[in-house]
C-alpha cells in the first residue's frame, strides 16, 4: 500500500527535481592571482589588491525565469556553537545593547565598552560579502535581491535597527579579514542579505540565496559573471560555488527525497511480493493452533516416535 | 521475635536487570561524549576565523589548550546526550505499577473470596513483573494446599466400593482424558463436618440388604470402637464433639456415628454406643463394650489395635493401620476379597484418598488371657517398654480378617490440582514443603496430581530400619554420620538415575521425596550441589518434616543456586522464613493469623488465586514492564543518536539540533503518556486464553521479552532510525529551495527533524503494542498533537523560554514549505519500515505463541473479558467418572496415611493439659533442634499437645 501511494509521489518529486536547470560554477580557486596561489590569505585580506574576478557559464538549457542565484560555502561551521549562540535576537529586533551576553568576542569595537557593537556577535561579524554581477555579453542582466529572505525574519525577526559601531570587516586587533561591512543607513530589517546570512545554515556545507534574475535564460547564452571575490574561505580551505538554479513546484534541484520515496516504495511492494511468495511455499494458515510451540513439540516428539 | 530474619527488600530481576541498561546506556553516553570530545580537542583552530579564536577566547574553545578543550567540551556533551539516561523511565514503571496494583490485583473479582470477603492484596508495587517470570514454587501444606480438614470419603466393604464422591484429582484426570465426564449435581451440601459421603446403599440401615451386612456390621463397629477419640459436650448424635489427637481418627468416629453407630461416652474400661437398625431397621440401643487393651498407635507399628468384649462376651481384635502392615497380618485364608480391596486401595491412593485397612480377629479367652499377662509385664516393664509393648503386639496382631478400607479426603482448597496442574503446564515447578509426615506428605502430592504413579521416585528417608538401629544405640554422632552417608549414597545414586533416564529421554518424569533430617545433610555445603542438581531435574519435589528455618534454606538454595525465580506460598507462621527467602512471597489471608500475610509481598485468599495471579496478571505485567523499559531504551538511545549524528557536522562543538526545550519535554511531555498507557493496558492475548494456554507463561520464565537479544534489536532499530530521522529530514532542505527559492537553516532542520521524532517515535507504539484501545488512540495522537501545539505557542511568539528567539516564527517557515509535508510522510515510514519488517517477518515465519492466539482469537473472536467486569468465579458442575477412568494408571502407591505427629503420647496429654496454640515460636524452636528424635516429631505444622513441656 506504501508503495502504491509512495512511488508515484517518488516519480513525480524526480520528473519536478529533472525539469530544474542547475548550474554549479566553483570559483574560490581560480579566482585568485597565480602569484598568490600559495598564499591565499595575504591576497585575500589585503585591502588594497583588485579582488574582482571575471567567469564564464554557458546555460546549457534553457533556464525559464526566474533564476535563483545561491552562492555555496563548503566546510563552513556555522552550526559551531559558539557561533550558533554569538548573536543577539533581541538586539536585532529591538537595537539596544541589553543580552548582548552571547556575542562575545564581538560585542563591542575594539573591546571598548563605550562602542557596542549593533549587530553584535560572530555571524553577524562574518557576513558573507562575494557579490556578482551578471552580463549577457555586454548587456547586464540584473539580479534582484529583494524577498531572498523569508517574510517572517523581516517583520518579526529584525527590527528598524541601523548599525552601530560594526567592525566592518576587521578583527578585533583591527587586521582585515575579510568579510563584509554595514552600511549605518540600511536598517537591519532592510539588509535582506544579513537576514538571510543570519539564517545560519545546518550543515557544514551550505547554499543560501543571492538574489533572482528575473528574465528567461536561453540554451547555450554564454554569461559573464564578475564576481567581486572578497570573502576568506582561504585561511580554512572552504570552496566557495557560484549556483544558478530554476525551480518547480516542489522547489530545486533536489533528487533525494525523490529518490527516498522511490527507494521507500519499491522495497515496500518487493516485501510484499517476498512475503506473498514465501506464504505461498511455506503456508500456515493463521491461528492455528497446531503450530502453537508446545503443540510443535508433541507433534515432533510424535513423529520421532511413530 | 529474635528467630526472626531481617526483613529483606525485595527488588524484581527485571528492574535488576534494568539497572544493568541503565549501566550500558552510561556506556553509551560516555563512549559518544569520549569521542566528540577527543575530535572537538583536534577540531577546534583558529583557521575558522569566523568562529573569532583569535583573542579573549573562552578556555571551552581556546585552540591554545586543547586538552582543556576536550575536557570541558565532553561536560557539554554530557548535558547535551543526557537525555540518554531514561530518568523518567523509573517514574513511568512505578506509575504503572502502582496502577497494576490497585486497579487490577487488587480489584480482580476472580481473586476476591467471597465466603470470607477478602481481595487479592498486593502489599508491594515492585514485584508484579516478578510474577510472570516464576519458576519455582515453593508451596506449604496445611492451610495453603489443603484446608486441614479430613472427610470421610470412601470406603470399600467386603470387596465393594461405597461412596459417590469424586475427588477433585479425579476430576483434573478425566478432564485430561476427557472421559466419562457425566453431568451430575453436587452432592448433598448438608453434610457433616468430617463426613464428605453419600450412598444409599449404606446409608440408613440400608446396608443390611447388601451382600455383607455381617461385614459392613464389623466395619462400622470397628470405627467406633478401635481409637482413641474422646467426646465432649452433650451425648446427641448433633451436639458431640469429638477430641481427636487427629483430624482422621475424628473424621472416622463421625463415619460411624453417621452409619448409626453413634460412640457417645468413654470410660477408662469401656466404650459406649449407641446402635442403630442392628437388629432391625429403626431399632436403636446402647451398647457397651469393654475395652481390655489398646495397642497404640505409632510411626514404626503403622496401626493400631484395641481388644474389646462385647456385652454378650465376645472377644474381638479390631485393628486398623497401613495396609502394609496390615496385609502382612491377614490370615492365609478367609480372606477372600484381598485382592480386591487392594485394587480398591491402589484406586484411592492413586484419587488422593488417604486410606486405612480394617481389619478384625475373633480371639480365644484362653489364648487372649496368656497373651495379656506378657501384655501387661511389658507395660510395667522399667526399660524399653516400648519396645517390648510392641513386641508383644505382634503376638497377638495376626492372622487378621480384613474387613474393608476407609478413604478419607484430606480436603483441599478448592480447585487446587487444577491450579497445580495448569500452573505446571505453565512451566511452573513446584514443591510442596511441609511439616507433615512422609506419608502424608506423597499423598498430598498425589492429591494435587504433582506427583502420580508414572513418575520415577526417589525417596530420601531417614526413617529407615537401618537408621533406626543406629540410633537406638544411642550414639548421637555415629547416627549423624549413618545418616550422613546414607543421604550421600541416596543422593548420588539418585543423581546417576535421573541422568541416566535423562538421556535414555525415556520421558520418565521424575519426583524426589526427602524428609527434613536426610534435607539437613543434604543442604550441606558438600552435598549442596548434587541436592541442586537433582531437584532441578525432578518434576516435582516434596520435602517433608521440614523446619521453618529448612524451608527457608531450600528456597535460597534453588533462588541462590539454580538462579531461578522463586515464589513461596503459606499461610502460617512458620512459613514466615520461607517467604521472606524467596524472590516473591505469597500469604493466604485466612485463617492462621496474620503473620504470613506481614511478611508477604502478595496475599491471596485461595491457593487457586494463584493461577490468575501468575498466568493473568503476572504475565501481563511481565509483558508490559518489558515492553515498556525496551521501548524507553529505544526511544531514548534514538533521540540522543541523532543529536550524536548532528554534532559530527558541527566541529564536534556541542551544539544542539533541537531547542533546549524539546530537548527537555521529549521524555515528559511528548512520549511520556502513550507509553504508561501501553503498560497499563497492552495485553497479548485475552484473559480467557491467558488461563486457557498456561504455556504462555513460559515466555516469562525463558524472559523471552527481556532477554538482551530483544534489547538488542530495539537497539539496532534505534541506530537505523536515528539515522533516517537526522539525515532525512537534513537531506531534505540542504539543497533544497521552496518555490521562492529561500533556504531553511539550522533551526528549521532541527525543528522538522524533531516533528519526525515524535510523530515516529509514538507511531512505533502501534507496532509494539497488540492491542489498541481508545486510549491508546487517544495518548498517542495526543502527544503528537501536543507538539504541534507547543510549536505554535513556542514558535508563534517571543518569548522568555526562547531566550535566543531561535525558533521564533520557525515553524510557521517550515510548515509553508513542500518538504516538512513530504518529509513528515516519509521518514516516519522509513523508520518504521525496519520495524515493520521485522515485526511482520517474526510474525510470519517465527510467530510466537501468542501470535498465534491472537490470529486465533482473531478468527473466532475473543468473549468479552474487561478484567474487573467478571462475575463471581462460575461453579464448575460437578462430574462424574467411571471408576475404571483411573484404573489403568495405577500401581503400588495406596494412599495409607495416618496423620498425627504424636499419636503416642495422645493420652498422656490428656491429664490437665490444655491444647496448646499453634505458636510459631514451638515450632521455630522445635526446628532448631529438629536434629534430635524428639523434636523432628515437632517439626512440623500442628504442633502436637504433650509438648509444652518443651518451652
Amino acid at each position: 500500500m506504501v508503495g502504491v501511494i509512495f512511488i508515484p509521489i517518488g516519480i513525480l518529486s524526480l520528473l519536478a527535481s529533472n525539469r530544474v536547470v542547475e548550474i554549479v560554477h566553483r570559483y574560490d580557486d581560480v579566482c585568485i592571482p597565480a602569484k598568490y596561489s600559495t598564499d591565499k590569505v595575504r591576497f585575500i585580506q589585503s585591502a588594497d589588491l583588485s579582488k574582482n574576478c571575471t567567469q564564464t557559464i554557458t546555460i546549457p538549457r534553457h533556464m525559464k525565469q526566474p533564476v535563483y542565484v545561491y552562492y555555496e560555502l563548503d566546510n563552513y561551521y556555522q552550526n559551531h556553537r559558539r557561533y550558533v549562540k554569538s548573536r543577539s535576537d533581541t538586539q536585532l529586533q529591538n537595537g539596544g545593547v541589553s543580552n548582548t551576553q552571547n556575542c562575545k568576542p564581538e560585542q563591542n569595537l575594539l573591546g571598548n565598552a563605550s562602542l557596542p557593537i549593533i549587530p553584535c556577535g560572530l555571524i553577524a561579524w562574518s557576513l558573507f560579502n562575494d557579490t556578482y554581477d551578471f552580463r549577457d555579453g555586454t548587456t547586464k542582466i540584473s539580479v534582484n535581491k529583494t524577498g531572498i529572505s523569508w517574510k517572517s525574519d523581516r517583520e518579526h525577526k529584525f527590527g528598524n535597527v541601523k548599525p552601530e559601531n560594526f567592525p566592518n570587516n576587521l578583527n578585533e586587533s583591527g587586521v582585515w579579514i575579510g568579510g563584509a561591512s554595514l552600511d549605518v543607513n540600511k536598517s537591519l530589517n532592510e539588509d535582506e542579505d544579513l537576514m538571510v546570512w543570519m539564517r545560519t545554515a545546518a550543515l557544514p556545507n551550505f547554499r543560501k540565496l543571492y538574489g533572482r534574475i528575473e528574465t528567461d535564460l536561453q540554451a547555450n547564452t554564454v554569461l559573464n559573471v564578475i564576481i567581486h571575490n572578497q570573502y576568506n574561505t582561504y585561511s580554512f580551505d572552504g570552496k566557495k560555488r557560484l549556483v544558478l538554479s530554476t525551480t518547480s513546484w516542489l522547489g530545486g534541484k533536489n533528487d533525494f527525497l525523490g529518490i527516498a520515496y522511490l527507494a521507500v516504495g519499491s522495497l515496500s511492494i518487493f516485501l510484499a511480493l517476498v512475503f506473498l511468495g514465501a506464504h505461498l511455499k511455506n503456508r500456515r494458515s493463521l491461528g492455528d493452533i497446531n503450530y502453537l510451540s508446545w503443540n510443535k513439540k508433541q507433534q515432533q516428539n510424535g513423529n520421532t516416535r511413530s | 521475635m529474635m528467630n526472626a530474619m531481617n526483613v529483606p527488600s525485595k527488588r524484581s530481576t527485571l528492574e535488576r536487570r534494568l539497572d544493568m541498561l541503565i549501566l550500558i546506556l552510561f556506556s553509551i553516553l560516555f563512549i559518544m561524549c569520549f569521542i566528540d570530545s577527543i575530535c572537538s580537542g583536534i577540531f577546534i583552530n583558529r583557521k575558522y576565523w569566523y568562529l573569532g579564536l583569535t583573542s579573549d577566547v573562552e578556555d571551552q574553545f581556546n585552540p591554545g589548550n586543547r586538552f582543556l578543550v576536550a575536557c570541558l567540551t565532553f561536560l557539554t556533551f554530557v548535558t547535551l546526550f543526557s537525555p540518554i539516561i531514561p530518568i523518567s523511565l523509573y517514574v513511568s514503571i512505578e506509575m504503572i505499577k502502582v496502577f497494576q496494583v490497585t486497579q487490577f490485583i487488587n480489584k480482580d473479582v476472580k481473586m476476591y473470596h467471597k465466603e470470607t470477603n477478602t481481595p487479592a492484596l498486593a502489599r508491594t508495587s515492585n514485584l508484579n513483573e516478578e510474577l510472570g517470570q516464576v519458576e519455582y514454587i515453593f508451596s506449604d501444606k496445611t492451610g495453603t494446599l489443603t484446608r486441614n480438614l479430613m472427610e470421610f470419603f470412601k470406603c470399600s466393604i467386603g470387596g465393594v466400593i461405597y461412596g459417590k464422591g469424586v475427588t477433585e484429582i479425579e476430576k483434573a484426570a478425566a478432564r485430561r482424558n476427557g472421559t466419562g465426564i457425566e453431568e451430575m449435581e453436587s452432592p448433598a451440601e448438608s453434610h457433616e463436618k468430617y463426613f464428605n459421603f453419600d450412598d444409599d446403599r449404606l446409608m440408613r440401615g440400608a446396608w443390611r440388604n447388601e451382600p455383607n451386612p455381617e461385614l459392613c456390621k464389623e466395619f462400622f463397629r470397628c470405627l467406633a470402637v478401635c481409637h482413641t477419640v474422646l467426646p465432649e459436650g452433650d451425648e446427641l448424635p448433633e451436639k458431640i464433639v469429638y477430641q481427636a489427637a487427629s483430624p482422621d481418627e475424628a473424621a472416622l468416629v463421625t463415619a460411624a456415628k453417621m452409619f448409626g453407630f453413634f460412640f457417645f461416652r468413654r470410660t477408662p474400661t469401656s466404650i459406649r454406643v449407641r446402635e442403630s437398625h442392628v437388629e432391625k431397621i429403626g431399632r436403636m440401643q446402647d451398647v457397651e463394650y469393654e475395652i481390655l487393651n489398646v495397642l497404640e498407635f505409632n510411626s514404626t507399628r503403622k496401626r493400631q489395635s484395641v481388644i474389646c468384649r462385647y456385652p454378650n462376651g465376645r472377644l474381638v481384635l479390631y485393628c486398623k493401620g497401613a495396609d502394609s502392615v496390615i496385609y502382612e497380618r491377614l490370615m492365609e485364608r478367609h480372606n477372600p476379597f484381598k485382592d480386591t480391596n487392594r485394587d480398591h486401595l491402589e484406586y484411592f491412593g492413586a484419587a488422593g484418598l488417604r486410606t486405612l485397612c480394617l481389619a478384625y480377629r475373633d480371639l480365644d479367652i484362653n489364648a487372649y488371657e496368656m497373651w495379656n499377662e506378657k501384655f501387661v509385664q511389658a507395660k510395667s516393664a522399667l526399660r524399653d517398654r516400648e519396645k517390648k509393648l510392641d513386641e508383644v503386639a505382634e503376638l497377638i496382631e495376626k492372622d487378621l480378617i480384613l474387613i474393608g478400607s476407609t478413604a478419607i479426603e484430606d480436603k483441599l482448597q478448592e480447585g487446587v490440582p487444577v491450579c497445580i496442574e495448569t500452573l505446571a503446564k505453565g512451566g511452573i515447578k513446584i514443591w510442596v514443603l511441609t511439616g507433615d509426615k512422609l506419608e502424608t506428605a506423597i499423598n498430598i502430592a498425589y492429591a494435587c496430581s504433582l506427583m502420580n504413579n508414572g513418575m520415577k521416585q526417589f525417596i530420601i528417608n531417614s526413617d529407615t530400619k537401618e537408621i533406626r538401629d543406629v540410633e537406638d544405640r544411642g550414639d548421637a554422632l555415629e547416627t549423624a554420620q549413618v545418616i550422613e552417608r546414607y543421604v550421600a549414597e541416596r543422593l548420588n545414586e539418585s543423581l546417576r538415575q535421573a541422568v541416566e533416564s535423562e538421556q535414555t529421554q525415556t520421558g520418565l518424569e521424575l519426583a524426589l521425596v526427602i524428609d527434613g533430617r536426610c534435607l539437613m545433610y543434604a543442604l550441606d555445603p558438600e552435598l549442596r550441589g548434587t541436592l541442586l542438581k537433582l531437584s532441578v531435574m525432578c518434576k516435582a519435589v516434596v520435602c517433608c518434616r521440614v523446619s521453618p528455618l529448612q524451608k527457608a534454606q531450600v528456597t535460597s538454595m534453588i533462588k541462590d543456586g539454580a538462579k531461578k525465580i522463586t515464589l513461596s506460598i503459606g499461610d502460617g507462621a512458620n512459613d514466615v522464613s520461607m517467604i521472606q527467602a524467596a524472590h516473591i512471597g505469597v500469604g493466604i489471608s485466612g485463617l492462621e493469623g496474620m503473620q504470613a500475610v506481614m511478611a508477604s509481598d502478595f496475599a491471596i485468599a485461595q491457593f487457586r488465586f494463584l493461577t490468575d495471579l501468575l498466568l493473568v496478571h503476572g504475565r501481563l505485567s511481565y509483558l508490559r514492564i518489558s515492553k515498556v523499559v525496551a521501548y524507553f531504551f529505544y526511544k531514548n538511545l534514538m533521540f540522543t543518536l541523532t543529536q550524536f549524528w548532528f554534532n559530527l557536522y558541527t566541529g564536534f562543538s556541542g551544539q544542539r539540533f533541537y531547542d533546549d526545550w524539546f530537548q527537555s519535554l521529549y521524555n515528559v511531555v511528548f512520549t511520556a503518556l502513550p507509553v504508561i498507557i501501553v503498560g497499563i493496558f497492552d495485553k497479548d492475548v485475552s484473559i480467557t486464553n491467558s488461563r486457557k494456554y498456561p504455556q504462555l507463561y513460559k515466555a516469562g520464565i525463558e524472559n523471552i521479552f527481556f532477554r538482551w537479544r530483544i534489547l538488542i534489536i530495539w537497539a539496532i532499530s534505534a541506530v537505523y532510525q536515528s539515522v533516517i530521522l537526522f539525515f532525512f529530514p537534513i537531506k531534505a532542505i540542504e539543497e533544497g529551495k521552496n518555490s521562492s527559492g529561500r533556504m531553511l537553516g539550522l533551526w528549521d532542520a532541527g525543528t522538522m527533524a524533531f516533528t519526525c521524532v515524535v510523530v515516529t517515535v509514538n507511531l512505533r507504539l502501534f507496532l509494539a503494542c497488540n492491542f489498541i484501545t481508545r486510549w491508546h488512540l487517544i495518548s498517542i495522537f495526543g502527544s503528537i498533537l501536543a507538539w504541534f501545539i507547543f510549536a505554535f505557542f513556542y514558535s508563534g511568539f517571543r518569548n522568555p523560554l526562547d531566550k535566543q528567539g531561535n525558533i521564533y516564527q520557525v515553524i510557521f517557515v517550515i510548515m509553508g514549505t513542500w518538504y516538512f509535508w513530504y518529509a513528515i510522510v516519509l521518514v516516519p515510514v522509513a523508520s518504521l519500515a525496519l520495524d515493520f519488517l521485522h515485526e511482520g517477518m517474526r510474525r510470519w515465519f517465527a510467530p510466537y505463541d501468542y501470535h498465534i492466539i491472537q490470529e486465533e482469537e482473531k478468527i473466532k473472536g475473543v468473549e468479552r473479558d474487561e478484567l474487573l467486569l467478571v462475575e463471581s468465579p462460575r461453579q464448575a458442575p460437578e462430574q462424574s467418572l467411571e471408576l475404571t477412568g483411573l484404573h489403568g494408571e495405577m500401581s503400588k502407591h495406596t494412599g495409607y496415611s495416618f496423620d498425627s505427629p504424636c499419636f503416642d503420647s495422645f493420652f498422656a496429654s490428656q491429664e490437665g493439659v490444655s491444647m496448646s496454640q499453634r505458636s510459631y515460636d514451638i515450632a521455630r524452636r522445635a526446628s532448631m533442634r529438629v536434629s534430635r528424635r524428639q523434636s523432628s516429631d515437632l517439626g512440623s505444622d500442628s504442633p502436637p499437645p504433650g509438648h509444652n513441656s518443651l518451652i
